[in-house]
């Protein structure tokens, strides 16, 4: 097999333990465990938002606004 | 919001990462280990940001939300490369820089689209979500590679012992957390005790690396098969 190959094949079998590792920590159906966020550094936390996402305001910039077609 | 004892421990852990910087140019290690530092000036950044948004909008509103996952994945895709940086001093000897390279950008490749495949079917935030699955996904490769590394550096002769110490210390830092993951997952009700330990963590990492800088010397070498053939002889 050449390097190239091992180049190819490594990085997946990487993916696939790390992706089966995480479903065996995180797959017991509790959304709190799967979407437990991962800390880099210390800073507190806060819980991934999942309601809906606020509206945009509305565009007031400077630019001319267009005629109707 | 959080409290004094949070906000103390993010005092604390702002300091060690300054202190991890400051130790690496004291010690003339900063360009040798250029990634590493540069993860932790990242860090640094990115705690005086957070600290700001939190003290401006507080904890529960989106801003400090978005702000903390969006990093979150930045530092987790800089710790990566950190791990990867690990790999090639391990590994410098042997000329293999350019496979290792190749590898870990395909192995990001394989990572991000894994997860693009999966939040897109399941998420209408799909930019959001991606993120905060990136980072998550990305921890696991991390730590799976840090293993990996770990058995590398085991069957080599001699390894300089700050690279063992570097490599010990994300193994023991990413352990750590894959074990409350599991522990939550067994008893889900220990979940919020254990989080609490989260940000404790999240300090020892600066600590052990600014320890290591400080404190072990260049150019002393261990052999890590001797090193684990006492640690089991006892």
């Amino acid at each position: 097999m050449s390097r190239r190959h091992v180049v190819l094949l490594l990085p997946a079998l990487i993916l696939v333990a790390a992706m089966g590792l995480k479903t065996a920590v995180t797959s017991n159906g509790n959304n709190l465990i799967a979407a437990a966020p991962v800390m880099n550094g210390p800073d507190p936390a806060p819980k991934p938002w999942n309601g809906p996402d606020p509206a945009p305001k509305p565009w007031n910039g400077p630019d001319p606004a267009p005629k109707p077609w | 919001m959080p409290g004094a004892a949070s906000y103390a421990i993010l005092f604390l852990g702002t300091l060690l990462e300054a202190l991890v910087v400051v130790s690496a140019i004291k010690r003339k290690v900063l360009r040798k280990y250029f990634v590493l530092n540069l993860y932790m000036v990242l860090c640094l950044l990115v705690s005086w940001g957070r600290h700001y948004t939190l003290a401006r909008d507080g904890f529960g509103s989106l801003n400090y939300r978005y702000f903390y996952f969006y990093t979150d994945a930045l530092l987790t895709i800089v710790l990566y490369f950190s791990l990867i940086s690990l790999y090639l001093s391990v590994f410098e000897e042997m000329k293999v820089g350019r496979y290792l390279r190749l590898g870990a950008v395909a192995l990001l490749a394989g990572t991000s689209w894994f997860t693009y495949a999966i939040v897109s079917q399941s998420s209408h935030k799909i930019l959001t979500y991606f993120a905060f699955e990136l980072s998550q996904n990305l921890y696991f490769v991390g730590l799976v590679l840090t293993y990996v590394l770990w058995a590398a550096v085991l069957k080599m002769r001699q390894t300089p012992a700050l690279l063992i110490q570097l490599v010990l210390s994300l193994g023991i830092y990413f352990s750590f957390f894959a074990a409350c993951y599991a522990l939550a997952n067994l008893h889900p009700t220990l979940y919020s005790r254990v989080s609490v330990l989260f940000p404790v963590v999240g300090c020892l990492l600066p600590l052990s690396w600014a320890y290591a800088f400080w404190r072990v010397p260049n150019e002393a070498r261990i052999a890590p098969a001797r090193l684990a053939m006492a640690g089991v002889s006892r």
